[in-house]
């Protein structure tokens, strides 16, 4: 592929004796949404944490935006402009929803005062101003998956990792989530997604890989994937 | 938008900014002139004196173990060294101690930057390796010439120094401390220290470099008790190993700090100086059962409001949240 954002290129990541992703290659071509499907413990978040750099891989190269950045600090990453949420939400509990959304930005040379009305935009657009001032523990598991995605909001990074936003949100917020991901797609940016919510994976990605035991099974459009007799083995089951 | 439509809320929001500067310079300037006036009344200059430094070493820590979440159980390591790189300069070197001080600063910043890959380690592991570098500090400066240190008999200062300069200069020190304190709260490095202590993975997955930062929160919670363990040495004219790197001076410090709750401004001030206020009544009252009447106040605290006075009021009234940091 000639235009990707990210290229992930024969990825190894082993836990002792255990290959979780093993010579993983794949590309997310800029502007696109590439979905990422697989039964638990098929290796989908481990291969996240090796692309931005929370895990150190074993083997392979990731490429983001034309810089080789196998194995660089997640710090560094992210300042490329690689944003993520986590499947089990990793908010910062001892600060206030508006502070949250302040630390992708910390860099930034907006004035304080501009960047608490960006961060008061971005909460609202996912429902939570009315929080504003509470602390992250205040939240319900659901809100946090929501702030999460406020946080990517504030980041405004080109490629964004979204490891299972959908869990546990209720359908009206998940419709506002996915109403705000179609909407940055629209502004330009690319998605690696992962779900197990099927609906809204097909509805969103423009292209699908399915990982199984650490490996790429099948990749192609919601059509193929859905269709392919061994992702209906591996993943729905006969 | 419900957003753009409640402007009330705007305005009480920067009123809460204008509420909390105030109160909080407000109280640096009733504690800068009442600790002022001390001397001049014939006050009780070492109770003044030492809370005054027990604040300091209290906000100090909360620089590393309130922002950052690593607790430091050799803290008292700067202290000592601040002691005793003050002592030696007056003593050896024959500098003014007024030039010692920050002499003082300096010497225990670059220690802090020596043993700063120990941040690398985490939790448990950091405390005690930190523990194990101050007790390694006192050996060494018990074993050194005597020339040097004055041995395991320490030094003494008391004919070149004046004690009350001493106390004035902890109590510039002091305001040194508090000012930090709320400029970190608010600044972005204040911001991003308390993103790496709720989550630190997270916070370098979202662009914080963890690494600088926590060296900066590190090199300012080394700075204040070096310079405060080398005004403690003016003001008593006398130092030792013993009582430099006593375990019990990062102990008091922690207890004070959490008294009050570690990650916010005003914990440490206000655990320092309720507890410190509570020792004196209570030993003036009962001298005999002071210690575990203290002991039972602490750890009533410590299960009741575990967040520390500040935290837990903050808590339960999150709206006081925007007042008092
Ligand atoms: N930190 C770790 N240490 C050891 N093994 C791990 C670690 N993280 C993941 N694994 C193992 O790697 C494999 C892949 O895990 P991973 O979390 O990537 O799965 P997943 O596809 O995200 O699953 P799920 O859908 O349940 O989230 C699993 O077998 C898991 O046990
Ligand atoms: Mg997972």
């Amino acid at each position: 592929m000639t235009d990707a954002i990210l290229s992930v290129d024969g990825l190894v990541k082993r836990f002792g004796g255990l290959v979780a992703v093993n010579e993983v290659s794949f590309d997310v071509p800029r502007g696109l949404i590439v979905g990422l499907i697989g039964i638990n413990g098929a290796g989908k978040t481990t291969l996240m944490n090796c692309v931005n750099g929370i895990y150190h891989s074993d083997g392979g190269r990731v490429v983001v935006d034309g810089h080789d950045m196998t194995n660089h600090k997640p710090h560094e990453i992210a300042s490329l402009g690689v944003g993520r949420t986590f499947q089990i939400p990793r908010i910062f509990h001892r600060m206030t929803l508006i502070e949250n959304l302040m630390v992708p930005v910390l860099g930034s040379e907006k004035s304080d005062a501009e960047l608490t009305d960006m961060a008061e935009a971005c909460l609202d657009r996912v429902d939570l101003y009315p929080l504003r001032g509470n602390n992250g523990e205040e939240l319900s598991g659901g809100q946090q998956k929501l702030l999460e995605l406020a946080r990517v909001l504030m980041f405004d990074p080109a490629l964004i990792l979204l490891d299972e936003p959908f869990a546990g949100v209720n359908p009206s917020l998940c419709r506002i989530m996915i109403q705000q991901i179609e909407k940055m797609k629209q502004d330009g940016k690319s998605f690696l997604l992962v779900s197990h919510d099927l609906t809204s994976i097909y509805r969103l990605s423009d292209q699908i890989s399915v990982l199984n035991q650490g490996e790429i099974i099948a990749s192609g459009t919601v059509e193929t994937i859905q269709s392919d007799p061994a992702v209906i083995e591996a993943y729905l089951g006969n | 938008m419900q957003r753009s439509s409640s402007p009330e809320i705007e305005i009480d929001t920067r009123r809460a900014d204008t509420v909390r500067r105030t109160l909080w310079y407000g109280l640096v300037v009733v504690i800068l002139i009442w600790c002022a006036v001390i001397p001049v009344f014939d006050g009780n200059l070492s109770l003044y004196f030492a809370m005054m430094m027990w604040v300091t070493l209290a906000t100090g820590l909360n620089f590393i173990a309130g922002f950052t979440g690593y607790m430091p159980f050799g803290y008292v390591a700067f202290y000592g060294i601040g002691a005793y790189a003050t002592g030696i300069a007056v003593k050896v070197l024959g500098m003014s101690v007024y030039l010692a001080i920050p002499f003082a600063g300096v010497v225990g910043v670059l220690f802090g930057l020596l043993i700063a890959p120990t941040l690398r380690l985490s939790g448990i592991y950091f405390a005690i390796v930190s523990l194990s570098l101050a007790i390694i500090c006192q050996r060494a400066i018990a074993l050194m010439p005597e020339e040097v240190t004055g041995g395991s008999l320490g030094l003494n200062l008391g004919v070149v120094t004046v004690r009350e300069h001493g106390y004035y200069a902890m109590l510039l020190i002091l305001v040194a401390a508090l000012l930090t304190a709320s400029w970190l709260a608010r600044s972005r490095l204040g911001k991003a220290l308390k993103a790496i202590r709720d989550d630190a993975e997270a916070a370098e997955a979202l662009g914080v470099n963890v690494t600088r930062s926590r060296l900066y929160a590190w090199l300012l919670a080394t700075l204040f008790p070096a310079l405060a363990g080398g005004t403690q040495a003016w003001f008593t004219g006398a130092l030792d190993p013993q009582t430099a790197f006593d375990v019990l001076v990062t102990a008091k410090t922690v207890i004070y700090a959490m008294a009050g709750g570690l990650g916010t401004v005003l914990g440490p001030l206000v655990g320092t100086v309720v507890l410190v206020w509570v020792d004196e009544l209570i030993w003036r009252a009962f001298p005999v059962l002071n210690n575990f009447l203290l002991g039972a106040i602490i750890a009533a605290l410590i299960l009741f409001a575990p967040r520390g006075l500040i935290g837990s009021l903050t808590r339960r009234y999150p709206r006081l949240r925007r007042y008092i940091m």
